[in-house]
């Protein structure tokens, strides 16, 4: 009798359960959710330059200028319009009247606060796009006054960027930085922050106070949400939990493209990969060594191989969708017999090379290729797996020989991708390759100063020459972002520069 | 022993074992190469910039003078700061365990009828069809890897016939009963397999133990027997197995809580520890530990309850 009961109690919860399941399926309102492998760690603008908050904050902040999402020029944003003083060496911003997520009026005060914080403050990211500035004032309520060093051409790109979101200087400083960022931020952009659920989901509704009316076209709530697993990313896609997924793995591209109601993109980025070169020790402070190990990569067929011919083999160190890429340079042939002869004059055949990869597959398979192609040349490479904190780590110190990893720029001028990636005396150690060259460092120096493109243009192609003949890293591919949409959303992409168009994103019905 | 005096003498035994963790995480932590400030401002940001950061939150102080600070704080209830998000690390905590202890207690309430209808039907016969039929199964069940189960039911109920969701956790309790049957689901199939494996064998050997004789000759009848006199002779083991594989689920359901997507203290303690978010791994490692002690307790009562001559 008791068994029996038993058995009848666990039938009534199988019921009760599988009634409950149905009731679920109700759905709630307007959502666009965004599954990306790419973290929100802090709302700060000021604070990161890491991949998911970079995306985020250009939701959050807006800035002076902005880029148009289809032709991607440079249009008015907070600054209504703006002149040049004769010489170049001073810009004036005039603001529109704008106001923060929390009614305040947008004032000179909180552009010349926002924009000094970047600059100067000690735990700023990225203070390099303003380096040429000399002082910021605010003129009036309404007007900001910008004092260079001296003529630089890139500047207006640069108010553009990611980390220049204007933020509340009354709210920062009643609340602290700490505090003020920690939930829910007083913001300028198109959204302000609904809920944040650290290391799981930032909910964003449209902010009613945002100064372009109109916008955000949709009402819909957004949600990013960070999925690490690209697998998972997939499978909400496909079962319509999520309407964005970043990061499409190359061969996934396929499965997508041939699905129903998705949409699978590949679009224009600034995204370089290469691999990233140790001249701080042996084998590869030594030049021929570094030829050595250029020539004797198929760069072509290693780019068909894994990203299934989706990327551009690389030819220079600098993306090609970056102005003053040179399109006509050969790059570096493979040839493997000329790589063994330039391997023996270096004198280290047989060295040990370091290999860094970091879990993700891309990484993976290219260190596997890597290693292959350099161990039949007379190199001894050895991978070594860690995580993304150990990789920085050793990377920055300079305990690695090699690893083949990216970078982007976050504007089309090429001004910030050679400090970051080519320049000894800017700051990031020719991101920490320690390739150092007083002739590039000149030549980087002249290219922000020089107003005329011909001769910029002349500038930067001498820089792409001398760093690909010295191999201050080998290039591999441009990568296009790989992003899946739902068909159901219109007018959305992820810009070159990190930035998703959802204010213009409209769904349909 | 009375329970009272029972959790009195636990309690040095927890503090002990809490202490020698919190120091074990704290040098493995710190002595593993990665630095979060790093990680906090990216890739782009100068060594001063790091510098600065690495300042402001005491991780240029010695080690030693870091645990010291730590280990006031935790005495004074504060388990810190989470570095990444410059929120209480209980509040994250506090957060995220609801998911994971939803799921665990889905995972016991599938696994534990199913695992003594399945050991009570092997044991039945031993060596019959039935127990060679279970236990096929059960070394199948065993031998997928949870995390290839996980994405093969996820493609299957969830995305080809869109049965149940493939992440998350829902709102509610009958959404989360729905979000987690799929994960709850891949776990039960490997654990139910090593629970029956257990009780089976404790079944079988009991059946013939004196007492069950003894009991026959008393004249009660085989249900009476089995029910009364042979199960409950045979659930202490597979009870304390359960009670370890429980301390488990709650400290390692990293790679369901992964393929599913739950916000659970898995994906939290992966998100930290990649971010070398120390004070949020050793929070929830703390938590851990007291949860696995708290369960080996909650064991041992229930083992006393069960079986009265067990004495502490």
């Amino acid at each position: 009798m008791r068994t029996l009961s038993r058995f009848r109690l666990m039938e009534a919860a199988l019921v009760l359960g599988v009634a409950a399941f149905a009731v679920a399926q109700a759905s709630a309102a307007e959502l666009i959710r965004i599954v990306s492998p790419y973290q929100t760690t802090t709302l700060d603008p000021m604070r990161s330059a890491s991949a998911g908050n970079i995306e985020t904050y250009g939701q959050l902040y807006a800035r002076l200028l902005q880029r148009s999402p289809t032709t991607g020029a440079l249009e008015p944003g907070l600054a209504e319009s703006w002149e040049q003083s004769d010489d170049g060496g001073t810009y004036t911003f005039h603001l529109r009247d704008a106001q923060f997520s929390d009614g305040s009026p947008i004032t000179a005060a909180d552009v010349v606060f926002s924009l000094e914080r970047i600059r100067t403050d000690k735990q700023s990211a990225y203070p390099a796009p303003l380096g040429s500035v000399e002082t910021i004032t605010a003129v009036d309520m309404k007007t900001v006054s910008v004092k260079l060093k001296s003529a630089f051409a890139p500047f207006l790109g640069n108010l553009e960027i990611w980390n220049m979101g204007i933020v509340s200087k009354v709210d920062v400083q009643k609340q602290g930085a700490e505090k003020a960022f920690s939930s829910v931020p007083v913001t300028s952009g198109p959204y302000a922050v609904k809920k944040w659920k650290p290391n799981e989901t930032l909910v964003l509704q449209p902010n009613a106070h945002y100064w372009r009316k109109g916008y955000p076209k949709s009402d819909a709530i957004i949600e990013l949400k960070e999925v690490a697993s690209a697998e998972t990313r997939m499978a909400m896609l496909k079962a319509g939990e999520a309407e964005v997924m970043r990061d499409v793995p190359w061969p996934q591209i396929n499965d997508l493209k041939s699905a129903d109601n998705i949409d699978m993109q590949l679009e224009p980025s600034t995204t370089i990969y290469m691999t990233l070169l140790n001249h701080k020790r042996e084998p590869f402070s030594n030049m021929k060594a570094r030829q050595a190990a250029a020539y004797a990569i198929d760069v072509k067929a290693l780019t068909k191989a894994i990203t299934q011919g989706y990327a551009q083999p690389a030819n220079t160190t600098l993306p090609d969708s970056l102005g003053f890429h040179d399109k006509h340079h050969p790059g570096i042939p493979f040839d493997p017999t000329k790589a063994r002869q330039l391997l023996a004059e270096s004198g280290m055949e047989g060295r040990e090379v370091k290999i860094l990869a970091t879990s993700d597959a891309a990484d993976q398979q290219l260190a596997l290729l890597l290693q292959a192609q350099w161990q039949a040349i007379g190199l001894k490479p050895v991978i070594v797996n860690v995580d993304s904190g150990a990789w920085w780590d050793a990377t920055g110190k300079g305990e690695y020989d090699a690893s083949a990893t990216w970078w982007y720029n976050e504007t089309p001028d090429p001004d910030l991708a050679v400090r970051w990636a080519l320049c000894g005396s800017c700051g990031s150690n020719s991101f920490n390759t320690f390739y150092s060259n007083p002739k590039v460092d000149e030549l980087v120096e002249q290219g922000a100063k020089e107003s005329i493109p011909q001769k910029r243009s002349q500038i930067y192609q001498e820089i792409q020459r001398i760093t690909v003949e010295e191999v201050s890293q080998i290039p591999l591919y441009y990568a296009p972002n790989a992003v899946a949409y739902s068909k159901r959303l219109e007018g959305i992409k992820l810009t070159p520069s990190l930035q998703w168009t959802l204010e213009d994103t409209t769904i349909i019905k | 022993m009375s329970i009272p005096l029972l959790i009195i003498r636990r309690t040095p035994q927890l503090c002990a074992v809490l202490v020698g963790i919190s120091i074990v995480t704290f040098l493995l932590l710190h002595l593993a190469p990665g630095d979060p400030a790093r990680l906090l401002a990216g890739g782009r940001a100068s060594a001063e910039t790091i510098a600065a950061i690495r300042s402001q939150y005491g991780l240029d102080q010695p080690l030693w003078s870091q645990y010291l600070t730590y280990f006031v704080n935790l005495l004074g209830g504060d388990i810190g700061q989470s570095l990444r998000f410059q929120r209480p690390v209980s509040e994250l905590i506090s957060q995220f365990m609801w998911p994971t202890l939803f799921f665990t207690g889905y995972v016991v309430m599938l696994a534990v009828p199913s695992t003594v209808v399945l050991a009570i039907a092997s044991a039945r016969r031993p060596g019959g069809a039935t127990d060679q039929v279970i236990r096929i199964v059960g070394v199948i069940g065993l031998t997928i890897p949870v995390f290839w189960l996980g994405i093969m039911m996820s493609r299957f109920f969830g995305v080809a016939l869109g049965w149940f969701p493939v992440s998350g956790y829902g709102e509610g309790f009958t959404e989360h009963l729905h979000h987690l049957f799929l994960p709850a689901l891949s776990t039960t199939i490997w654990l139910v397999p090593v629970l029956t494996q257990s009780l089976r064998a404790a079944l079988i050997e009991k059946m013939t133990a004196d007492f069950v004789t003894a009991a026959r000759a008393q004249g009660a009848s085989e249900r009476e027997v089995f029910w009364r006199t042979t199960l409950p002779n045979s659930v202490l083991p597979t009870l304390n197995l359960l009670g370890v594989m429980v301390s488990f689920l709650i400290g390692g359901a990293i790679i369901v809580e992964t393929v599913y997507e739950i916000p659970g203290l898995g994906s939290l303690m992966v998100g930290a520890l990649l971010g070398r978010d120390y004070y949020v791994v050793q929070g929830l490692t703390l938590v851990f530990a007291f949860s696995t002690v708290l369960i080996t307790l909650i064991v041992d009562l229930l083992s006393a309850l069960i079986d009265p001559r067990i004495r502490f």
